[in-house]
């Protein structure tokens, strides 16, 4: 993984000492909350319902296990002994204290992180697949690219006041697992250069990314970024808060003009000064090797025979492990979604066993998915029952990745300030409803994901079945969205039915799945499939109680 | 009838106005909130946001009654009342204050 370097090591040192004194002078009143309030989201410390919250920024979803380790230490220490994995594959600490964040920006400093970008209308970190540089289907690692626009865009004068956030998600993979088509700018890599879409997102006007360029040339990346930044910023509109995202800018433009306008634009740079040199662009390259991969011997006889010999194992094999592009290993997603707890939390001890994990499993890498789950990209098919033991021991062996209740749901009403009504019992009430490990087997593929408010940070509009908290004159209700996914056949769910109580959503979705497997042609039909051959209105009914 | 609450700004947890010319009279527990007339609820609210090296954003939580917090601000104002209902921490406040829910 990447390494600083003197410049990341000085930028970093000097924004925390300025945050430090910015810190000490709000405690002594020489700052108002009024001038200090941006000073702290920009050093990502938000204050939430209960008490401030510290978004920490892991870059392009990819830990070592030192830094899992100082996540592990920052929660004993400073917090109520948990973190929070979130959709932008950071992490959340919930319960911080205002005179602790100098200190707590100094303990990531020291394992090369830090709280930046994690907040304000400025370029924040930059998403990606979570198998980068270990899956199957890979054509292209996009991490060095992640990379290069990190260093690119952090403190980028003048993309640092921008009409509203800007969001890049990159993938290097036939399948997309970064759900680029819903990003404000997402990158495709083909064997012919990027494939560039603009203007997705979702909140409360959610859109899908316009192909606006095919094949852009790696060493062309940041002139080209730069010019599609550079007509934003200059049109984007800074006069209504819910219409100054990209996605507005380019419906309203159109993609083509707005494509028009960006390769005028791009025409007038220096880009020579812009775009990363070869020679940059190799360096940065080589910070992400292959693992030295162990050769150990794989018994693929033993292993069936081991699965044989306990369904439990069998079942996470199954459900929780990826090709991987070496016959011997696999990549390996740990679910933060057991039954009847909030997806994307950890424990301070589950992070060290999952950062000892990965020091003896997988080569000391750990990955943050964006569905807020631990990935080990690299492990020996042969160690695979021994990680299983090591993570079944400790709570972390839930083997339902992908499946019902490998659900995404945002804080909600519980934590967020912003948010209209609760997510997380929601969730815990549908996992302990679909709790049976047979049933969501039998299921099959399906994404449930949950927002407690129109923002969508839940991602609702893209789950296959998506979930938006509402208030109506102080009660919650949920409305419910079908259709929805963000992968290469990215599409936007649509509301179905009458909103509904929490109490009466995990009925509803038992009437839906029952429907469901009534109705699919086999089992090999995924849920949003038969969604898609049978339409919305077929499963509309299915949402509410019979008369 | 109204509540005065805030965040207290070393710590950003959940205060409530219990009475009292400084910030010893804030209190964590809901329960022990005093409820305020309008008028001088109006006045304390006044007072208190010019007190910025104590709490942040404070703000008025409008009751029924002594117990009944008004429906439009149910759900936000229990679940600062009694802390987050689900995970880790779920019912820490309850627990912390030996005490049932609030409102």
């Amino acid at each position: 993984m990447y390494v600083y370097d003197q410049f990341d090591h000085a930028m970093v040192t000097a924004r925390n000492a300025e945050f430090k004194d910015q810190v000490e002078r709000r405690l002594k009143g020489e700052l108002s909350e009024d001038q200090f309030k941006p000073l702290r989201l920009m050093n990502g410390l938000y204050l939430q319902l209960h008490a401030y919250m510290l978004r920490i920024a892991v870059p392009y979803g990819v830990l070592s296990s030192r830094q899992m380790r100082t996540f592990a230490h920052i929660a004993r220490t400073y917090d109520r002994d948990f973190g929070h994995f979130t959709t932008r594959q950071n992490i959340q600490f919930n319960w911080i204290k205002l005179a602790d964040t100098p200190q707590i920006l100094e303990d990531l400093a020291a394992v090369e992180m830090h709280a930046i970008q994690t907040s304000g209308n400025c370029i924040r970190n930059t998403t990606t697949d979570q198998f980068a540089g270990a899956a199957k289907d890979e054509i292209d690692d996009p991490r060095p690219w992640a990379e290069l626009i990190r260093q690119w865009s952090t403190f980028h004068p003048e993309f640092t006041f921008l009409p509203r956030k800007f969001k890049i998600a990159i993938t290097g993979a036939t399948r997309d697992r970064a759900a680029i088509r819903v990003h404000d700018i997402g990158l495709q890599l083909t064997d012919k250069g990027f494939d560039v879409y603009v203007g997705g997102g979702m909140g409360r006007t959610p859109h899908l990314g316009h192909l606006i360029k095919s094949g852009l040339s790696g060493e062309k990346l940041l002139s080209y970024l730069e010019a599609a930044l550079r007509v934003y910023n200059r049109y984007g509109r800074r006069d209504n808060i819910y219409k100054a995202r990209i996605k507005i800018l380019v419906s309203a433009l159109g993609p083509q003009e707005y494509a028009r306008q960006v390769e005028e634009e791009w025409a007038t740079l220096d880009q020579a000064q812009i775009d990363a040199p070869h020679a940059e662009i190799a360096r940065i390259k080589s910070f992400f090797p292959q693992p030295a991969y162990a050769d150990k011997a794989f018994d693929a006889a033993a292993l069936d025979r081991t699965k044989a010999a306990d369904a439990g194992f069998a079942r996470w094999v199954r459900n929780n492990t990826l090709a991987h592009r070496r016959d011997d290993h696999v990549s390996v997603t740990i679910s933060l979604k057991p039954t009847g707890l909030p997806p994307g939390d950890a424990s301070s001890a589950q992070m060290d066993v999952m950062a000892d994990a990965a020091d003896r499993f997988a080569y000391g890498e750990l990955r943050v998915s964006h569905e807020q789950n631990i990935i080990l990209p690299h492990v020996a098919k042969a160690d695979l029952y021994d990680l299983y033991r090591l993570l079944d021991q400790n709570g972390l062996s839930s083997a339902n990745v992908g499946k019902i209740t490998d659900m995404i749901a945002c804080p909600g009403l519980d934590y967020c300030s912003l948010a209209n009504a609760r997510s997380i019992p929601l969730a815990q009430d549908i996992s302990q409803r679909f709790a049976d490990a047979e049933l969501t087997d039998k299921i099959g593929d399906l994404q449930i994901k949950i927002s407690g408010c129109i923002n969508a940070c839940g991602h609702h509009h893209v789950g296959h079945i998506g979930i938006l908290g509402v208030d109506k004159q102080g009660e919650e209700f949920y409305q419910i969205l079908l259709g929805g996914r963000a992968d290469e056949q990215a599409a936007l769910g649509v509301i179905t039915g009458k909103g509904l109580s929490a109490e009466a959503v995990p009925a509803a979705l038992e009437r839906l799945i029952k429907l469901y497997l009534e109705l699919r042609t086999d089992e090999t039909e995924r849920f949003i499939d038969t969604v898609g051959r049978l339409g919305r209105d077929a499963f509309a009914g299915a949402l509410h109680e019979p008369a | 009838m109204k509540l005065l609450t805030a965040n207290r700004l070393t710590d950003g947890l959940v205060l409530w106005y219990a009475g009292g010319p400084d910030l010893s009279g804030w209190t964590e527990d809901a329960a022990l909130a005093t409820r305020l007339e309008d008028e001088a609820a109006a006045a304390l609210l006044e007072e208190w946001k010019a007190r910025e090296t104590e709490v942040v954003a404070p703000y008025l939580v409008p009751l029924v009654d002594e117990n009944t917090l008004v429906k439009r601000e149910y759900v936000r104002e229990h679940v600062r009342a009694n802390g987050p209902t689900a995970g880790q921490t779920a019912f820490d406040t309850a627990r912390q204050h030996q005490r049932g829910e609030v409102f």
